[in-house]
């Protein structure tokens, strides 16, 4: 997958509270058609960060009382890939551990938070999701 | 699509979250094979694997689409908790499963005795590599299949294979590791744990990646267990897989990251009348189980006929996914004696 350079030049400028305050409100409108079941005790207090290479910034994220907020670095951990890889993985169209295999996804810090994480992603049904989009767009992205 | 014909072998593959399972069933796999979420299976891995009601909704779609869900619950309990492992079984049987994969003596008694009608399935980790040990398992536990470990050569697969009634599955596709399975306490010397009794072999808590500029260091419990350059491929945290100093050299010192590759030897698993193949992988992706469940489909559908040869784009599908450099036929190909 490829991302044009000028678009990640011009992201790369970006500060990095607007894209995680945006993360954490979708977040938020999502958990409970995303995760029906999930506590996120595990993540409760502590920091994630999404460390984004080629842009050189990422977003951090936590848990308090219930609902998603805005982490503070130092992270507990942090995962680092390139753009183009965190939007290969959201799509299901690579696998996280073969990324890793090949060096292009790195954990580093507290690896069971991190690789909980991971699952989760994995675990995540995005179906009750698409079918709230029209049909036209659906068929569009393919979903 | 299901088995074509009735005398191919069933496609067995992993899954450990119910979008895998969704992805296992709609890429072709005959069975889909899962785990609870707990230490009673050999995948217990920080967040994989399946709730009750999650295991519930994947049964349902699985055997709507005529596949079938196999769990495994096959790991040893640990002193004083066999409860769990006995309330695994019932679980098991009260959702609906089409069989049980078990490795220790007392739970195949316990599921004989408590669940005749559920199926019981001898798992790679019962570690019966001949037949007596098969079939004992058989005049008592009544199993209808047994997994065989990853360290029989394909005659002495066949060997097996005719001196017993119980089916035989092997694997087709996956990581290796030094296939001690149902023995390996390697991991306990490290952290106290071993995937006997825990259901993993390297617990992430334990397991620490500290990158160094480009390189990056892998600990286990604070032992450093490998270091790679940089753009040198990684591999999962275990200690059979790790480098370590030997004499002056370091290097692999009990076995290299590699994946089994049995799509060569298909036409002959068919041949010698092995009844699944199985694909490793629980703890990875929908993405992997997609991609791997749709090359073996392709591959045992296309392996009964006598032109069959495998495709330079089913290897590469594989390889991409592969662990370590290399794949391997592993034991099924050793010319020696």
């Amino acid at each position: 997958m490829n991302i044009p350079a000028p678009l990640i030049k011009l992201l790369a400028v970006l500060p990095e509270t607007p894209p995680t305050v945006v993360t954490v409100a979708l977040l938020n409108l999502l958990r409970k058609p995303l995760w029906p079941e999930e506590d996120f005790a595990w993540w409760e207090g502590r920091q994630v960060r999404m460390a984004v290479s080629d842009l050189n910034w990422g977003i951090t994220l936590s848990y308090q009382n219930g609902r998603f907020v805005c982490g503070d670095t130092p992270a507990d951990v942090t995962l680092t890939a390139s753009l183009a890889d965190y939007c290969l993985i959201a799509r299901r169209q690579e696998d996280p551990d073969t990324l890793f295999f090949q060096r292009r996804l790195s954990i580093t810090g507290d690896t069971e938070l991190g690789l909980t994480l991971k699952n989760l992603m994995d675990a995540t049904d995005f179906s009750p999701l698409f079918a709230r989009l029209p049909s036209r767009i659906r068929m569009k992205l393919n979903v | 699509m299901p088995s074509l014909a009735p005398h191919l072998p069933q496609l067995i593959c992993p899954a450990g979250s119910l979008p895998a399972l969704k992805a296992a069933v709609q890429s072709g796999a005959d069975a889909v094979y899962l785990g609870f979420k707990n230490a009673t299976n050999a995948r217990n891995f920080a967040g994989l694997n399946f709730t009750d009601s999650q295991l519930k909704s994947g049964i349902e779609y699985a055997q709507s689409q005529g596949r079938e869900v196999l769990i495994a619950i096959n790991t040893y309990p640990q002193a004083g908790r066999t409860a769990e492992w006995q309330a695994s079984i019932d679980a098991a049987a009260d959702l609906g499963a089409n069989a049980v994969i078990l490795a220790d003596l007392g739970l195949l008694e316990y599921a004989t005795r408590r669940h005749p009608q559920l199926r019981r399935h001898l798992s790679v980790q019962g570690s019966a590599t001949n037949f007596e040990a098969v079939n004992l398992a058989y005049e008592h536990f009544g199993i209808s299949r047994a997994v065989l470990p990853r360290v029989l050569t394909l005659p002495q697969i066949e060997y097996v294979i005719k001196n017993t009634p119980v089916e035989i599955e092997v694997f087709g596709f996956g990581s290796l590791c030094v296939m001690a399975e149902g023995r390996c306490i390697l991991s306990s010397y490290a952290t106290g744990e071993s995937p006997n009794t825990h259901g993993v072999c390297s617990p992430a808590s334990h397991v620490q990646w500290l990158p160094k500029g480009d390189t990056l260091d892998t600990r286990l419990n604070g032992i450093l267990i490998d270091h790679f350059e940089k753009d040198e491929p990684a591999g999962y945290p275990t200690l059979c897989k790790g480098r370590f100093e030997v004499g002056d050299a370091s290097y692999y010192a009990m076995e290299e990251p590699t994946s089994l590759n049995a799509l060569s030897v298909l036409p002959e698993l068919i041949r010698m009348g092995v009844k699944a193949i199985k694909v490793e992988g629980r703890q990875r992706s929908p993405a992997y189980v997609s991609e791997v469940t749709k090359t073996l489909r392709a591959a045992i559908d296309a392996a009964s006929d006598p032109r069959y040869s495998v495709k330079p784009a089913w290897q590469q599908a594989l390889s991409k996914v592969s662990e370590g450099h290399q794949q391997t036929l592993g034991a099924y190909s050793r010319p020696w004696r």
